[in-house]
């Protein structure tokens, strides 16, 4: 095992974005010896957030809630057969509240000294500087961060993987 | 993703023709329609209504985001269209819509349509924003405004 990363956190945003990062981050604990695990955070404070906004109706936020949490099942489980196609376990897990609070109390609990995300939502106004969840999490954790860019690059990097 | 990504100038109505709720949401989806986003002009214009029968989505302040879910687009879809005059869009303060964004999803994209649909939530507490969006004359004028270049 490396000393310099010993347990690796992977975001799974669920975008098909993140399943770049997912491929990387088998890659990556593979050849380093890692720990790897995946988080799939549920975002219910951006969908309390819409009805508090009136944008959604409570029934509308219980659908896409139901949604989103198979969303992540769904995910997570191709997350978990992009690792045992390689033969590295990923600890899975799934969970709901405030994307950048959850990642940021995920590294925590497990002692994370690498998390590995998606390619930031590129900034087009200063809005946007203030608002990417993700950005926001990677802003405040105190561990390094990667960020996982060239899906071209990275799946045959994973495809030779032994 | 953000709102920028999937906007163009194609999809932004300045000002609308339509002087009511109805003609308005069918103007934004024939917009979309024209921009080749839309299979199904009319399964939109029917999924966004049956989302308003069941209340409206004209917020506070001149702001209005109608939305659905349909598969008649395979990707995240969004318009808007400006009403300088603002629009009766039975809004919960009462106050005719002024900024109408319409936000299609397919059905299998929820996050994305979640964070879109968020994204416009905090852009509406920005009521400075807001108000020179709504006296935009153009539709490069509400891009330039949104990306902050004003």
């Amino acid at each position: 095992m490396s000393e310099i990363v010993r347990r690796i956190l992977v975001y799974i945003d669920g975008t098909e974005h993140a399943m770049v990062a997912a491929h990387y981050a088998v890659c990556l604990a593979k050849t380093l010896g890692a720990h790897l695990s995946a988080l799939f955070v549920v975002n219910t404070q951006a969908l309390g957030a819409l009805v508090k906004s009136r944008i959604f109706l409570e029934d509308e936020e219980m659908e896409y809630r139901t949604d989103l949490r198979a969303d992540a099942e769904r995910y997570l489980r191709h997350v978990h057969s992009i690792g045992k196609a390689k033969n590295v376990p990923i600890d899975l897990i799934n969970i709901s509240g405030s994307v950048s609070v959850e990642i940021k109390k995920c590294i925590k609990e497990k002692n994370i000294d690498l998390l590995i995300i998606v390619e930031l939502s590129k900034i087009q106004s200063r809005r946007d500087q203030f608002y990417d969840e993700t950005e926001r999490a990677m802003c405040s954790v105190p561990c390094s961060v990667l960020i996982v860019k060239d899906g071209d690059r990275v799946y045959p990097i994973y495809d030779h993987l032994d | 993703m953000n709102l920028l990504d999937i906007l163009t100038k194609e999809v932004i109505a300045v000002p609308l023709a339509s002087c009511d709720k109805i003609s308005a949401i069918r103007e934004l989806v024939q917009l979309l329609k024209k921009s080749g986003q839309v299979s199904d002009e009319d399964q939109v214009y029917d999924a966004v209504m049956i989302r308003e029968a069941k209340g409206s989505t004209g917020l506070e302040k001149g702001n209005a985001v109608p939305h659905a879910r349909t598969t008649a687009v395979k990707k995240i879809a969004a318009a808007i269209g400006i009403a300088p005059n603002g629009i009766e869009f039975d809004s919960m303060d009462g106050k005719p819509a002024k900024l109408i964004f319409l936000i299609i999803a397919p059905p299998d994209q929820s996050g994305t349509h979640v964070a879109l649909l968020s994204e416009i939530a905090h852009l509406t507490q920005y009521q400075g924003l807001i108000e020179e969006l709504a006296a935009a004359r153009s539709a490069d004028k509400v891009l330039s405004i949104l990306q902050g270049e004003e």
